[in-house]
């Protein structure tokens, strides 16, 4: 069940309380004592003040972001509002990688003091939500017990706990360890023995279990959410949701009106699971016990594997072609270090930074323009890994791999976050997403391969894909990748050319000598190709296209003929200048003559019939009537017996199915006209050879 | 059947029966033969072809090697024969049997990439398929399916063979995208796949985009038959003998002697090699040897000459000419009024009222037999000629010019019309002799 977001947008109105106090001179700001928070229309008025907990508005309603208040701040206007805040972290706001560290699974409610600085710490004042922080005791408490500094997990000094000598007490404090935890467990846990602290206190560990089976699972994240929602629709609404539903809805006071719709569509929802039990026991009554149609929502995509583990390359020339596969990964990309260095540099930098920006490559086919960057990206993560740069995410999507452009959306939201939703939607998530500042923000680099099948009437797409990057918060590195060099000025209007920039690359076809190099890295002492004939392909490649795909492709079909040229397959020696010959025939001559060589007696005639008549005419084109008269009178003088009009069409359809000619629709029987796909000389050429 | 059977029991004596069973039998296994039922033990003629492509398919099923490959030829030239023998081939081999997934599509059924993506989907039975259905929009069925595919690996999962008949036809689909999907994994490290197009079309490799065509490894098998009238020869006296296997010899020897006496008379030889003039293919002989089968009966149990030159006739008839047959003497004098106008204007197109008055003048002067036609049966005979579809309008916009006036053209050929008025029953002379005359 996707999420309804057509709710009212309550607007809270947010009033500096107490007297300012100059913060900075320079700044012109000031310090506030606490902000009074209320609903339009509505009496209750919530006080925050510095040193208390508060949650604030993030992108999932279930889990708002968790922060410790430091200090208000505002300019003279008092129109900007802003706080320092220190940030706790939930799990699920942990990068992926580095769940595992925990090394235990966590307790639901548990957050992490933040101790990294890669996170802004000052926070508009009105993203803090005025739902009541849970009060220690009840089953939303949330436990803190150790600190993350974006490597690891560290025992959190109770130090930074305590509360600043505050003008007011923190009225909710937050537990430093459940409750049930017994004190004397603090000292221990302190110690540096980081890995053994993962012991969970067994109270904790019991209440999770406890809690209520839904809850239990829901610290995974945003999936298990999801199907616990769509299960449990209406009653199992997590506390903090129904309050945030609350927050939204109380205009009308009516808090209860949305829970009554929910469950309501629970129960519609039964219904039509029961409806669909039904029709399946109906479509296959015999199998009324065992098919409960499973929801393909939660399929998992995957080819079934194989019984027999496929067999490895025997000989020598298996080895090679196995290593000329285009699939195959190289273990380094040779002709390309330029790019590649300017590439490094520049996500480097901007991951360093924390900035975003764009970049735009450009190349024919096969030029290794992705293979490039994955190659960068993986570089990149190795850095990372090796905590040389920051942790960085990498997210991929490819304009063919999509059914239509704002798919896109869908795809880059799916591969942040995990969520499924619909474009207009998607779109709207990563607007906020990308504008707003949040915590544990990390770079994201996005590459977007085959850009110019993103383009929309109106360029919204391409436009948004570059304008976020240039956002504050947004931390967005696009890389773009299409064919042709000109693409922004020829197809971008000019406002998305502008946010797309100058940062342009081109790679240029390879040359003979690159494609060379390729080859006999790829190949890596495997001895298997003479060095002429390597030569040999390379230098036709390079002649025709410089692709470098259809050059290892070449080779391998060329160790194909190698080694069916042999009758034993270990016997095989290397691959010489005539295999290669070979392999080239095949893959670069056309066929056309071989096909007008195969043809019938009559099709031939045919063809001959047509440069008659184009002769006759003058024209390269003819109706078949006309070419049929000649057609007539050329089986005359070879004194064959002259065919019926039917035959003759169909001899006629024959050579345009094959493209042999280009024929118009067959409605237009007699009246058709004909044209030729392969010249006249191509034609006389193949001919000739047949009288011959 | 049920009237053979009728016929059966009428039979007085079992040596009848047994002939009726010998002849039955023949016909069902040349049928088979003819019809495409029953693949040949081994394809005729393809044999560098056939092990090009044996060895492709078996490198993907035994080593998880990724191809791609084309198979071009003209129409009939035994592209999905040799294909199918391929696969049967390759099923055999024990390893393989149950390892390899083979996906069917054709470009005439699956005619955009939604259908075509959902039908891979029902054919992999993925776990997106719940019974005989696919759930999921179409992006997500693509997202699945490429997700699906990335997740495999080369040594661990199954290999799929995707075998795209009508291979032309996918490249029209929008943006080629399933085209470059599939030629995209074939080129990159995940589950593999074997994408194998057939198609008839020469100029295949033209259609695809650049970053499709890249993709692409350009293996292209050409079934180009370079068979001599001889190698046909021989194909057709194989083609109608018995197997080996038939249970009764005397039989076996007499109906395989028969065939053979059969393709060494000179009339079968012509009829042969004016076939092999008009087309090579395997399928327009067979519907021939179809036909000559179809005259083999339990009373007259062997092949004779004059079938094969009866069935011959059958097929090389012409269309226009039996229609022509059945026209009323009415439409055909039309019809000769229309020749006429078109040697007298050289094929320019012409209207009813210029018929008609050629019509009339032809009454004037010089008819005997046929009487004047009031002018709405005329142009109801007209209109049926255009029903026929032996005469074309020109014009596009039919609505707006009166039906007397719509230009036409004549779709006949001169010796059609000829031809067609020599075999008319009864024609009268004198529309004989106008026919002939040079101008009306």
């Amino acid at each position: 069940m996707v999420r309804y977001f057509t709710r009212l947008r309550m607007r809270r109105i947010y009033k500096w309380g107490g007297r300012p106090y100059i913060f900075d001179r320079k700044l012109k700001s000031y310090g506030f004592e606490y902000l009074n928070m209320s609903v339009e229309g509505q009496e209750a008025v919530t006080t925050v003040t510095p040193g208390q907990y508060i949650l604030i508005e993030g992108n999932d309603d279930e889990y708002p972001f968790v922060a410790k208040l430091l200090k208000f701040f505002g300019d003279e206007s008092h129109k900007q509002k802003k706080a320092l805040v220190q940030w706790f972290l939930r799990l699920s706001e942990v990068p992926q990688n580095k769940k595992l560290l925990l090394g235990r699974s966590p307790h639901p409610q548990e957050i992490f003091y933040y101790l990294g600085r890669a996170c802004d710490n000052e926070i508009n004042a009105e993203s803090i939500l005025d739902t009541p922080f849970p009060e220690p005791g009840t089953k939303d408490t949330l436990y803190v017990k150790l600190s993350w500094d974006t490597k690891a997990f560290n025992v959190l000094d109770p130090v930074l706990m305590q509360d600043t000598p505050a003008s007011t007490p923190p009225k909710p404090a937050l537990p430093l360890f459940p409750p049930c935890a017994s004190p004397t467990a603090t000292p221990v846990s302190r110690g540096p023995v980081r890995r053994a602290l993962p012991t969970p206190d067994p109270t904790v560990m019991r209440r999770a279990g406890s809690v209520s089976d839904t809850r239990a699972t829901m610290s995974a994240g945003k999936r298990s959410t999801l199907e616990a929602e769509s299960i449990h629709s209406a009653s199992k609404l997590s506390a903090s949701k129904i309050l945030s539903a609350k927050r939204r809805g109380s205009a009308a006071d009516t808090p209860g009106v949305r829970k009554k719709l929910q469950l309501s569509i629970g129960a519609s929802e039964c219904l039509y699971l029961r409806m669909k039990e039904l029709r399946n026991s109906v479509c296959f009554p015999c199998f009324l016990i065992q098919v409960t149609p499973s929801t393909p929502r939660h399929a998992t995509p995957s080819i079934p594997s194989r019984t027999v583990p496929a067999r490895q390359p025997g000989n020598i020339l298996e080895e090679a072609r196995a290593r000329l596969h285009v699939s195959s990964v190289p273990e380094s990309l040779p002709c390309r270090e330029q790019e590649f260095q300017d590439i490094y540099n520049f996500v480097e930098s901007k991951v360093m930074d924390g900035t975003g920006g764009c970049m735009y490559i450009s190349g024919v086919p096969g030029t290794g323009k992705t293979a490039t960057i994955h190659e960068v990206i993986r570089c990149l993560q190795h850095a990372s890994d090796m905590d040389e740069i920051p942790t960085f995410r990498f997210i991929e999507i490819n304009g063919m791999k999509m059914t239509d452009p704002h798919q896109a959306y869908v795809q880059i939201l799916q591969k942040l976050t995990d969520q499924k939703v619909t474009a207009d939607h998607a779109a709207a998530l990563l607007e906020k997403r990308f504008s707003n500042p949040a915590p544990k923000k990390e770079t994201t680099v996005l590459l977007v391969d085959e850009l110019d099948l993103l383009w929309t009437r109106k360029q919204n797409v391409m436009y948004n894909l570059f304008d976020w990057p240039t956002r504050r918060h947004a931390r967005l590195v696009v890389l773009t990748i299409a064919n042709t060099m000109d693409l922004p000025e020829r197809i971008m209007i000019n406002r998305v050319a502008s946010r797309l920039g100058l940062t342009r690359m081109s790679f240029q076809p390879y040359s003979f000598k690159q494609l060379q190099q390729i080859i006999t890295s790829r190949l890596n002492k495997v001895k298997a190709f003479e060095e002429d004939a390597l030569q040999l392909v390379s230098r036709k490649v390079a002649a025709l296209s410089g692709d470098a795909r259809r050059c290892l492709d070449i080779c391998r079909r060329a160790t194909e003929i190698c080694e069916h040229s042999t009758s034993h397959p270990s016997s095989a020696g290397l691959v010489r200048m005539n295999h290669v010959m070979e392999a080239l025939d095949e893959m670069f001559s056309s066929s056309y003559i071989t096909a007008i060589r195969c043809a019938s007696l009559q099709e031939q005639l045919f063809l001959r019939a047509v440069i008659a008549e184009f002769r006759r005419l003058g024209l390269e084109e003819a109706t078949f009537q006309q070419v049929f008269v000649q057609h007539r009178a050329l089986s005359r003088v070879e004194g064959l017996q002259p065919i019926s009009v039917s035959e003759g069409l169909a001899v006629c359809q024959r050579l345009g199915a094959c493209r042999l000619l280009l024929l118009e629709a067959s409605r237009l029987d007699m009246l058709q006209r004909v044209r030729l796909n392969v010249s006249q000389d191509d034609v006389l050429y193949a001919l000739k050879a047949v009288r011959d | 059947m049920s009237k053979r059977k009728v016929k059966e029991t009428h039979m007085p004596v079992g040596e009848c029966i047994s002939q009726y069973g010998y002849i039955f039998q023949v016909q069902m296994i040349l049928r088979e033969r003819f019809c495409h039922q029953r693949l040949p033990e081994k394809p005729v003629g393809m044999e560098s072809q056939h092990k090009h492509l044996l060895e492709l398919l078996r490198r993907t099923a035994v080593h998880g090697e990724s191809n791609s490959v084309l198979i071009v030829g003209p129409r009939g030239s035994g592209k999905t024969m040799l294909l199918n023998c391929v696969l049967r081939e390759l099923l055999e081999v024990k390893d393989v049997n149950k390892n390899v997934l083979p996906v069917h599509l054709n470009g005439l059924l699956q005619t955009d990439d939604r259908i075509a993506l959902k039908e891979i989907t029902r054919q992999l039975n993925l776990e997106n398929v719940v019974g005989d259905k696919v759930f999921g929009s179409f992006a997500e069925n693509l997202a699945f399916l490429l997700e699906a595919l990335k997740k495999g690996d080369r040594s661990s999962s199954r290999p799929v063979l995707f075998i795209l008949d009508e291979f032309d036809l996918f490249a029209h689909h929008k943006n080629q995208t399933l085209l470059y999907n599939l030629l995209d994994v074939s080129q990159s490290a995940q589950a593999p796949v074997a994408v194998i197009g057939l198609t008839c079309r020469l100029d295949v490799l033209e259609l695809l985009e650049k970053r499709v065509k890249s993709r692409f490894s350009h293996r292209q098998i050409h079934l180009l038959s370079s068979l001599s009238f001889i190698q046909y020869l021989d194909n057709v006296r194989s083609q109608l003998s018995l197997p080996q296997d038939f249970p009764d010899t005397n039989f076996y020897d007499e109906w395989n002697d028969g065939i053979k006496t059969l393709c060494e008379d000179q009339s079968v030889v012509d009829v042969l090699q004016r076939h092999y003039n008009s087309s090579k293919d395997f399928r327009s002989l067979h519907l021939l040897l179809m036909l000559a089968l179809s005259r083999v009966s339990a009373s007259k149990p062997a092949i004779k000459p004059t079938d094969l030159l009866e069935a011959s006739r059958v097929c090389m008839v012409d269309s226009k000419a039996n229609i022509l047959h059945g026209l009323s003497i009415l439409e055909l004098c039309l019809i000769i009024a229309m020749k006429h106008l078109n040697d007298i204007y050289e094929g320019e197109p012409f209207n009813f009222q210029m018929v008609h008055n050629e019509f009339k003048k032809f009454l004037q002067r010089k008819s005997h037999s046929i009487h004047n036609f009031d002018k709405p049966v005329v142009i109801k005979a007209f209109e049926h000629l255009q029903q026929l579809e032996l005469i074309k309008s020109m014009d596009s916009s039919t609505a707006k010019i009166q039906k007397e006036y719509q230009l036409m053209k004549l779709l006949l050929d001169h010796s059609q019309i000829m031809e067609a008025l020599q075999k008319y029953p009864q024609c009268p002379t004198d529309v004989k002799q106008w026919a002939m005359s040079a101008f009306g």
